[in-house]
């Protein structure tokens, strides 16, 4: 009989871990760059009884975790900001990050820092560095499809666009940063992927099926809460037998 | 002892069982490809009546229920489109089959990516495999032709928990294989609310019955030969 509390209980954690990643995906759906995080479900172990009367299998609840980020291409939008990049295609911007670390992001709102680098917005600097020479505006800077910046119609550097052999499973480091991992593969040099300037990928969150899987969650908490109720109300009967 | 406490407790035990299933089917709602389980009951052999001085047949009489056996309804579930080339839904019967390190099983829930070599792997990483069973390449546009996928029929399907079946393949399944879609759970939780109110009434009849037992047995130890 217990065994049933605790499926249900399993199962109330489960609704509970989709709540969490679609609050999430909610609240990163106006973040230029964000991939939706993706869940996958699954049972647990089942178990024959020995005691029990029966061969019947009984199994133990239900388990979320994060499987990855979705991969699909999310919407490029003009900003007319001559730092804003948008990446069309499959691949990552390669950043530094504050701990020296290499970063990859799909957010393209870029800056330029006092020492007339290009920088991502919450200041790491684009790898390898790319140097403006001294005295150039942003609308200076112009951006090819393969990543070429030239000021002036003057060659200055390219930025390198990079990708992982499975990109969803990628460490996210906050801020629409990620870290290659043994999982995801080495970081090569992508292919088929264009540099948009001026523009910007919004997020990939699909606001319809958030609120769907919020819905769905929702109900499975309250399923799992009056499963709860009956299996303790077993517990009631059998204890008042005499 | 009495024989209707036996059936009356057996009643009990039964529905405990089947309460527990039915708690972990709705906690399953969500699980891609999951497959409710429920238990059949059987009653135990009926026990023949004969007079004991003339030998005649009186009729017979039944001694409760036992829990069977588990099945596992295998009920196509609904398709749910996810626009993830890698999440994939067998329409009809079969199962994909995955090499796990404790040999190959068997999934319906199709909700793969690839790993670091460009495999097609499970939530778990585990490889899924083609009807020959090799390791399947995700091709460099990122997705898998669903004709790539193995479909495997199988005998005797035993649920292992981690969205994975034991079973003995015999052959290649009737099944097709989407891409872009996920296999929704088989569990229909109102259903699964339904027979769990009805269990629970069970249980509630079967303690009132060994209630009612027990007054009797109490009634017959008590008052029969008092002198009055």
């Amino acid at each position: 009989m217990l065994e049933g509390l605790y499926s249900a209980a399993a199962g109330m954690e489960t609704a509970q871990t989709q709540l969490d990643t679609v609050s999430n995906n909610i609240a990163n759906e106006d973040t230029p760059g964000y991939q939706a995080q993706l869940l996958g479900f699954s049972d647990l172990l089942y178990t024959t009884d020995d005691d029990d009367p029966s061969t019947a299998i009984v199994g133990s609840g239900s388990t979320a975790q994060t499987v990855g980020f979705s991969q699909t291409q999310g919407s490029i939008q003009q900003t007319g900001n001559p730092l804003d990049l948008a990446l069309d295609g499959s691949g990552y911007f390669e950043v530094r990050q504050p701990d020296g670390t290499t970063g990859l992001t799909r957010n393209g709102t870029f800056e330029l820092n006092a020492a007339g680098q290009i920088t991502t917005n919450l200041g790491m600097e684009l790898q390898p560095p790319i140097t403006l020479p001294k005295g150039t505006t942003a609308s200076q800077v112009s951006i090819g499809t393969d990543g070429t910046v030239s000021v002036n119609n003057q060659k200055i550097g390219k930025i390198q666009i990079v990708n992982v052999t499975a990109p969803d499973k990628l460490l996210p480091q906050g801020s629409s940063v990620y870290s290659a991992t043994a999982a995801s593969g080495p970081i090569t040099a992508a292919k088929g992927v264009t540099v948009q300037q001026g523009y910007l990928e919004q997020s990939n969150v699909d606001l319809d099926s958030e609120i769907t899987n919020m819905e769905t969650a929702n109900q499975a908490y309250d399923m799992g809460s009056k499963a709860i109720s009956f299996e303790s109300q077993f517990g009631e009967i059998a204890a008042t037998l005499k | 002892m009495d024989l209707g406490l036996n059936i009356a407790s057996a009643g009990m035990l039964a529905e405990q069982t089947q309460e527990d299933q039915l708690s972990n089917d709705l906690a399953n709602a969500s699980t891609p490809g999951f497959k409710a389980s429920s238990s059949v009951q059987q009653s135990f052999g009926d026990m023949l009546l004969y007079n004991t001085k003339t030998g005649q047949y009186v009729g017979q009489i039944q001694t409760g229920v036992e829990v069977k056996k588990g099945t596992t309804d295998l009920a196509q579930g609904p398709l749910n489109p996810t626009g993830d080339p890698l999440d994939f839904a067998i329409t009809g019967s079969g199962f994909f089959a995955v090499k796990t390190a404790s040999g190959v099983q068997y999934t319906r829930n199709g909700q793969f990516s690839k790993n670091n070599q460009g495999v097609l792997v499970d939530q778990v990483g585990d490889d899924v495999l083609s009807q020959s069973g090799s390791p399947i390449q995700v091709g460099a546009s990122g997705t898998v032709p669903p004709t790539a996928l193995g479909v495997f029929a199988l005998k005797n399907p035993s649920q292992l928990g981690n969205n994975n079946f034991s079973g003995t393949s015999a052959g290649r399944g009737t099944g097709q294989v989407e891409s872009g879609q996920l296999e929704g759970s088989g569990v229909d939780p109102i259903q699964a609310m339904v027979q769990m109110e009805s269990a629970l009434d069970a249980y509630t009849a079967g303690q009132q019955t060994i209630g009612t037992i027990g007054q009797t047995m109490q009634e017959s130890a008590s008052s029969v030969g008092s002198i009055p």
